[in-house]
C-alpha cells in the first residue's frame, strides 16, 4: 500500500476521510446525485451527506435502484447490495437518459488524467500519435460529464502525471464543479482549475510541486468535525474508503 | 420442441462460430458468462468482437486466450484491489485486440438502435470528447430543427450470451436483481444463449412476471449451475476474490490452458 498523503500527521483523520467529508459537503443542496463504476469514496460521500447535510438527496447507480439504503457496503460499486432498500427501479440506460436530458444534478467522474480545463483521460497514454498505455476506457464520462449539470472530479493521487496541463487524450469534458485530491480542493476559475483550499498536511510548495499547471495561494480546508468523523466511520467500519489508495 | 434447447455447454459454445459478434451479459463481476467464456477459449474460437458496457474477467481471458479480436465496451477493468484487466491490456498494447472504445451510453445506443430496428440512433452530444471521431460515429442535420444531431451505428450482436437464475425448458429467461444491459442484447442480437443457474419445470407468478427473456428467440439453454463463477450470482453465490487472484494468478504465469482445464465447467 503507498503512503496515505496526512497519515503521517497524527490529526486523527487522513487523505480518505477528509475527501468523502469534503465531497459530502459538496452535496449539501444537491437533488440528484450518480455514482458510477470504482467508485468507493463517492459511494461514502453520498452515505454521509444523506446522513448529515441532505436527507432529501437522491442517490442514483449502477444497480438500478433508485435511493438504496444499503447495510453494508460492498467491495465492488456496482454490487447488487448497493441497490437494497431501494424506493424504485432506474436501470443504467435510464439513468443515461436521465442525464442527457438535463436532469441529472451532480455526477461523480474520476480520470487517470486531470487537466486544467478540468478534461479527463480514461482512455489511453498517446506518444507521438502512438498508443503507450492502455487504459480502462470512459465508461459513462463522455455523456455524463458534458450532460450532468454538474460533475464532482476525485483522484485518489495527486502527482503531475495525474494533474496535467493537457490530456493526452480527451475522454470526457464538461460542467466541472470541483475537483478533490488526497493535497488540496480545485474550482473552476477563468483560467481554468485554481485552487480553493490546500488540505492541513499538505504545503502551498508541495502542491505546486505535485500539479502540473500552476496555482496561486489558498487557504486550508477546514478540517472534519468530530460528528463527520464518526458517522464516516459508522458508515464504513471496514475502511474501504482506503481502497483507492492502495 | 420443449426440451430440445436445453443442451450442454460444449454443445452450445459449438453455435458460436470464429467471427461471430457476442454481446455478454452482466455487468462486471455480476451475472456474467463466465464459464460460456472459459468453454470458448477451449474450443480455441478465433476472430470474435465482444460487445459489453462495464467487463472484465470474461473479456480478460477471451483476450488472453486470442480468441477476441475486438472489444466493444466502455470500460473493462477490475475493481479495487485488482485494478486493470492485464491480458485485455497487453493484448490491446500488442494490438492483437482492437479495443474500439465506446462510452457505456454508446455501446447502449447502438444496442438500442438494432433492438428498435433502425439504422442509427440520435444520442446526446458527447461534447468535448473523442470518442466520437475516433468511431467514426457521424452528425446529421436535424430534420426537425436547428444544428446537427450526433448519430451511432446499429450493432447486431449475433448472440446475446446472458448467465441469468432461472430458465425453463422452452427457453424462457428469468432474471433476478439488476438487469444492466442483458434484456437490451436479447432484443438486439440476431439470437440467445442462456446458461443458468436453475432449469423450471414451471414458473410461478413471481418468475413470470421477471422472465423478461421470451424463449422464442433462444437458441440453447445450459443449465449450468456456478456458470457465473467468479463472479456473483445473487442470491446463489457471491463473488470470489480468491477466485479472481486464482485466475489473475495463472494467467499472468503463462498457465492459461492449465487454468482452463482445471476450473470447469
Amino acid at each position: 500500500m503507498r503512503k496515505i498523503p496526512g497519515a503521517g500527521a497524527r490529526l486523527g483523520y487522513a487523505a480518505p476521510e477528509l475527501m468523502v467529508v469534503v465531497m459530502a459537503r459538496l452535496l449539501s443542496d444537491a437533488t440528484t446525485v450518480f455514482t458510477g463504476v470504482a467508485s468507493y469514496l463517492p459511494v461514502l460521500a453520498v452515505l454521509l451527506a444523506r446522513r448529515l447535510y441532505n436527507p432529501d438527496l437522491v442517490w442514483l447507480n449502477i444497480p438500478g435502484r433508485v435511493n438504496p439504503a444499503p447495510s453494508r457496503i460492498p467491495r465492488s460499486t456496482v454490487h447488487p447490495a448497493l441497490a437494497e432498500g431501494g424506493e424504485a427501479s432506474l436501470t443504467l440506460a435510464e439513468i443515461f437518459d436521465l442525464s442527457a436530458r438535463g436532469e441529472l444534478d451532480v455526477a461523480f467522474l474520476s480520470g487517470v488524467q486531470v487537466d486544467r480545463t478540468g478534461a479527463i483521460n480514461l482512455s489511453r497514454i498517446e506518444e507521438g500519435g502512438q498508443l503507450k498505455v492502455q487504459l480502462t476506457g470512459g465508461a459513462g464520462s463522455a455523456l455524463i460529464y458534458p450532460t450532468a449539470r454538474r460533475t464532482l472530479l476525485w483522484r485518489a493521487k495527486h502527482d503531475t502525471r495525474s494533474l496535467v496541463e493537457r490530456v493526452s487524450v480527451a475522454t470526457a469534458a464538461g460542467n466541472i464543479y470541483r475537483l478533490v485530491t488526497p493535497l488540496a480542493l480545485f474550482r473552476p476559475g477563468k483560467e481554468g482549475l485554481e485552487l480553493e483550499s490546500i488540505h492541513p498536511w499538505a504545503s502551498l510548495e508541495e502542491v505546486r510541486a505535485a500539479t502540473g499547471f500552476p496555482v496561486g495561494e489558498a487557504p486550508t480546508t477546514p478540517p472534519p468535525r468530530p460528528e463527520e468523523l464518526r458517522v464516516l466511520r459508522e458508515i464504513d467500519p471496514e475502511k474501504l474508503r482506503e481502497i483507492e489508495f492502495s | 420442441m420443449a426440451g430440445k434447447k436445453l443442451v450442454s455447454l460444449d454443445e452450445a459454445a459449438s453455435l458460436v462460430k470464429d467471427g461471430d459478434t457476442l454481446a455478454l451479459g452482466g455487468n462486471l463481476l455480476y451475472r456474467i458468462p463466465a464459464a460460456f467464456a472459459r468453454e470458448l477459449a477451449r474450443q480455441g474460437r478465433r476472430g470474435l468482437r465482444l460487445v459489453k458496457t462495464a467487463g472484465n474477467y470474461e473479456i480478460d481471458l477471451l483476450s488472453r486466450s486470442g480468441s477476441a479480436s475486438s472489444v466493444v465496451a466502455g470500460f473493462v477493468s477490475f475493481e479495487a484491489e485488482f485494478g486493470l484487466a492485464p491480458g485485455f491490456r497487453r493484448a490491446v498494447e500488442e494490438g492483437r485486440v482492437s479495443f474500439e472504445e465506446n462510452a457505456c451510453y454508446t455501446v447502449i445506443a447502438g444496442l438500442r438502435a438494432a433492438a428498435y430496428g433502425v439504422p442509427f440512433m440520435p444520442v446526446a452530444e458527447l461534447a468535448g470528447s473523442r470518442v466520437p471521431a475516433d468511431r467514426g460515429f457521424r452528425r446529421v442535420p436535424n430534420p426537425y430543427g436547428e444544428g446537427e444531431v450526433l448519430t451511432v451505428p446499429a450493432l447486431i450482436p449475433d448472440w446475446a450470451v446472458l448467465h441469468v437464475q432461472k430458465a425453463d425448458l422452452r427457453g424462457n429467461g428469468v432474471i433476478h436483481g439488476p438487469l444492466f444491459e442483458d434484456v437490451l442484447m436479447a432484443r438486439a442480437a440476431r439470437s440467445v444463449i442462456l446458461t443458468a443457474e436453475e432449469i423450471l419445470e414451471e414458473m410461478d407468478e413471481g418468475e413470470l412476471d421477471r422472465a423478461l427473456i421470451p424463449g422464442f428467440k433462444v437458441a440453447a439453454v445450459v443449465h449450468l449451475p456456478g456458470g457465473g463463477r467468479p463472479g456473483a450470482c445473487p442470491p446463489y453465490y457471491e463473488y470470489s476474490p480468491v477466485e479472481v487472484a486464482e485466475y489473475l494468478y495463472a494467467a499472468e504465469r503463462g498457465e492459461l490452458a492449465a487454468y482452463l482445464e482445471k476450473v470447469r465447467p
